[in-house]
């Protein structure tokens, strides 16, 4: 294996470097409005408004049952049409467009707000009846009982379902690239294209993958440690 | 903006040869995804060290690995390894369908060998025991009274795993094999309209989802004498 190959300037290592970038970015940004929309979106599926909770299950029914691929894909060609049809009216023609790498957050994160919203809902119903009784019982207002006690403990259990799913989310990113975004994979295909050298390319890819991955969940390890410790604690 | 209703059917036929290879590529996943997950998942429980950390570290690659990434290494790695290319491996693996096989296989076997294996650990120890005290073959305890009871606990969990297939069957068209999103490509490309094609692939998807999805509530109803009280 020639190391060569990985060198800064003229080696393939600066653009390993930029494509590793894209890729953590769309995870990032996908993981963090996903997570805040998912939370939301549990909320609302809780609520009494049954046309609201109702066509919002729906619709994370569908996002979860489609391929993630056809998503991007709809996201990204569905975008341009629908700005298309909205500005013409005001008179602004020609090929509208948003750029790959929005379509990516925006459909990394519509799919990721579909599973963390499941994720939520079976948080809050683990959350059990008696701190929840006790803040109402002291005269807490529903609101100050919502942010006090149940999303802090929500949090809590929803914690493992997350970093589960934002491990995930980060597999998904590859298939980004059939949008023309050059994340890890396709700068790690384009090399390998261009020096006939797959495996390298490949396999480093695919271990900086597995590194990420697993990073992930030893901090996982150590932060769960940390959060879960009220379950622990005793009477001293 | 929509393409009108005649010129989109005739383009059926090619949308119908992309959902049959999807089906295709779904079923042998499943089947020889199985295969290949049960005796990873009995590694993986085994007393065996050796056989352990195998199982283990089969587990975490198939499951933290892309699926992209193991597609274009087989595909494209593996015909780099010097001898493949005069082996009778290359008849296999010069056609890109087995090798999206193989790759699906493999990544699919990962989530299977969990399940099974987490399923197998939770049939509780003292009716395999019981079995055992009353003088029942391993062979026998295994196939009548740890398996079933297994089945029935991890049903739910391979269910989801069925539907993940689905959705992943979807990377292929990433090394030029005709499944249904890319026979949708196809359509768009000929008739510039990307979302009727589109939406035609959703709503197979959604089906086939549906339906599978309906079948294991089924077989979980009829396997689970507690859910018919």
């Amino acid at each position: 294996m020639d190391f060569g190959l990985l060198e800064y300037g003229d080696g393939w290592g600066d653009e390993l470097v930029l494509g590793l970038g894209i890729t953590l970015g769309l995870a990032i940004l996908a993981i963090v409005f996903g997570t805040a929309i998912g939370l939301f979106s549990a909320l609302v599926e809780r609520s009494k408004v049954r046309s609201l909770s109702g066509s919002v299950s729906a619709f994370n029914a569908v996002v979860r049952s489609l391929p993630e691929l056809l998503i991007i894909l709809f996201v990204y060609y569905g975008s341009s049409i629908l700005m298309q049809a909205v500005l013409s009216p005001f008179g602004i023609e020609g090929f509208i467009s948003i750029s790959a790498f929005s379509a990516g957050v925006i459909a990394l994160s519509l799919i990721h707000t579909s599973y963390a919203s499941e994720v939520f809902r079976g948080a809050f119903a683990a959350v059990p009846t008696g701190p929840v009784e006790a803040a109402r019982s002291l005269g807490l207002h529903p609101l100050q009982q919502f942010f006090l006690v149940q999303l802090p403990l929500a949090i809590r259990f929803a914690f493992p379902g997350l970093v589960n799913l934002s491990i995930v989310t980060l597999k998904t990113t590859p298939l980004v690239s059939a949008i023309g975004l050059q994340d890890l994979i396709r700068v790690a295909g384009d090399a390998g294209q261009n020096t006939r050298e797959y495996l390298t390319f490949f396999i480093l890819a695919l271990v900086i993958y597995l590194l990420i991955a697993g990073l992930v969940m030893i901090a996982q390890f150590y932060l769960e440690k940390r959060l879960f410790q009220f379950m622990y604690a005793r009477r001293s | 903006m929509l393409t009108d209703w005649d010129t989109l059917a005739g383009y059926f036929p090619v949308l119908l040869e992309g959902a049959a290879t999807t089906l295709l590529l779904f079923f042998l996943t499943l089947v020889i995804g199985f295969i290949i997950a049960l005796p990873v998942a009995l590694a993986r429980n085994s007393k065996n060290n050796y056989a352990r950390a195998f199982g283990h570290s089969f587990i975490y690659f198939f499951r933290g690995a892309p699926l992209l990434a193991i597609l274009f290494l087989t595909y494209y790695g593996l015909p780099q390894i010097p001898g493949v290319k005069e082996s009778f491996v290359w008849f296999f693996i010069r056609d890109p369908f087995p090798v999206a096989v193989i790759a699906l296989a493999l990544n699919s076997s990962g989530f299977q060998a969990e399940i099974i294996a987490g399923a197998l650990r939770n049939v509780p120890k003292g009716e395999v025991e019981a079995a055992q005290a009353a003088g029942f073959s391993r062979m026998f305890v295994f196939v009548h009274i740890a398996a079933p009871h297994a089945i029935r606990l991890g049903l739910r969990s391979f269910g989801n795993e069925a539907v993940l297939i689905i959705k992943g069957t979807a990377v292929v068209s990433f090394i030029t094999i005709q499944d249904l999103i890319s026979a949708a490509n196809q359509v768009y490309f000929n008739t510039l309209d990307p979302i009727s094609p589109l939406l035609i692939a959703g709503l197979f998807y959604l089906s086939l989802v549906f339906l599978l999805s309906r079948l294991f509530r089924k077989l979980e109803y009829r396997l689970d004498p507690r859910l018919r009280t």
